[in-house]
């Protein structure tokens, strides 16, 4: 009996430290990645709807190998409506391939985007690398895009009105000479 | 352009971009938009405008000499068919030209402040110079075969509506292989997708709209020669058709 109590025993302890070894693998693999990504313009993010702003970030490999085939993109989410913003007309670059980043090398990702619509939003960079699970994010940065208003009444009340008067007079003036010239 | 249909037109056309402009800057909602999203805006209504008031007009003015019977006398002068259509096709192009020049003022106050005046003044002008040329032709064609504005008018207007409607897809709808295609080879999505290259992208090369521009031209050229193939039918048919 006690060499089965024995044996039930061993078999617990081995599966806890199997168990044990295999989370700690897990953990290493997601918490000690040699890539880190940071995004250095987060003070300087904020506009108005229709200026250019330009997200600078920085892909720090601070592991002992070179990595390969690495793709990094911007994510932007519109934290009013909790959507994801759709990049079409906010970066024309949404992408950036990196080929390879040697041991210990730190690159700079620069995208420009185009501040479209008034609101608060969310981005972070996100960096993908061939044959790894899990890719690498950077920290969130918030920021804000105030509105503009276009309102110049001022301007377009002179046209808005003056250019039908115009056309209507020279239409009147017209039609007075072809009348006249028919009758005489 | 003489008669006061045609200024009539041109009275029309300046009501509406009035209408439209001072809509997009003096209104509180639509003031939020940015200042290239008004003007590719105004950049389309203006083309749009002038596509379907030459279209309306192109209409009328090949088939009315067959209406009012003025075709007889006007063949039997010493005049060659190709002098008629073009003398007719100028007509128009006269109208276009005019729509664009009543424009002028709210092209300059749209664009205000910005740097792009002269890319949405040029490429309003060659877009829309495009566009309407190759209307004019199919219209011409359409009414040469029919020698009826009724009938013409009909079939542009549904050619001009079947045309426009894929421009109100959404993206989602838009990025469907089928819409691809479409959107490749239809004159209006070409103009219309220029425009935002133009104005909401900043790619105001000719070489970045190159791909816009020559299927613009390809339908000038096919415009072209069913307008030929259509003066040949009706040479082959007679001034006084069935006589």
């Amino acid at each position: 009996m006690d060499d089965i109590k024995r044996l039930l025993m061993l078999g617990v302890l081995g599966s806890l430290l199997i168990l044990s070894m295999a989370y700690a693998y897990a953990e290493n693999q997601t918490i000690n990645q040699p890539l880190t990504l940071r995004i250095l313009s987060e003070k300087t993010l904020s506009g108005t709807a229709g200026d250019f702003a330009t997200v600078k970030a920085q892909i720090n490999n601070s592991g002992l190998q070179p990595l390969n085939d690495i793709t990094t993109y911007i994510s932007l989410v519109d934290e009013s409506n909790k959507m994801p913003v759709d990049l079409e007309d906010w970066s024309a670059e949404k992408g950036l391939f990196i080929g390879t980043i040697d041991a210990g090398q730190a690159l700079p990702l620069n995208w420009k985007i185009h501040f479209v619509k008034a609101g608060k939003y969310s981005l972070i960079i996100v960096a993908e690398i061939t044959g790894q699970e899990i890719p690498q994010v950077s920290g969130i940065v918030h920021f804000t895009v105030n509105s503009k208003r276009n309102l110049n009444p001022g301007q377009v009340l002179p046209v808005a009105l003056g250019t039908p008067i115009v056309v209507l007079f020279i239409m009147l003036l017209l039609n007075y000479k072809r009348n006249s010239s028919k009758s005489s | 352009m003489y008669t006061w249909k045609g200024t009539l037109w041109l009275v029309i056309s300046s009501l509406t971009f009035s209408l439209i402009s001072y809509l997009l800057l003096t209104d509180k909602e639509l003031s939020l938009l940015d200042q290239t999203e008004m003007m590719w805006m105004l950049a389309k209504v203006i083309i749009s405008i002038g596509l379907l008031i030459v279209s309306i007009d192109a209409s009328s003015i090949i088939s009315n000499e067959f209406e009012k019977e003025t075709a007889e006398s006007l063949f039997l002068s010493p005049i060659k068919m190709k002098d008629f259509v073009s003398g007719k096709l100028l007509a128009s192009l006269t109208l276009w030209l005019l729509i664009f020049i009543v424009s002028i003022p709210y092209i300059l106050v749209t664009s205000a402040g910005t740097k792009l005046f002269f890319p949405f003044f040029y490429y309003v002008f060659l877009l829309g110079s495009l566009g309407v040329f190759g209307f004019i032709m199919l219209i011409f064609a359409i009414s040469l075969l029919f020698r009826s504005s009724k009938n013409t008018l009909t079939t542009s207007l549904v050619v001009l509506l079947a045309l426009f409607i894929p421009s109100l897809f959404s993206t989602t709808l838009k990025n469907n292989s089928f819409a691809l295609a479409l959107g490749k080879v239809n004159p209006v999505d070409n103009i219309f997708s220029s425009l935002d290259n133009v104005l909401v992208d900043y790619q105001t090369s000719l070489f970045h709209n190159g791909q816009f521009i020559l299927p613009l031209a390809l339908f000038c050229l096919i415009t072209l020669m069913f307008l030929v193939y259509a003066t040949k039918r009706f040479k082959q048919a007679g001034v006084v058709k069935n006589g």
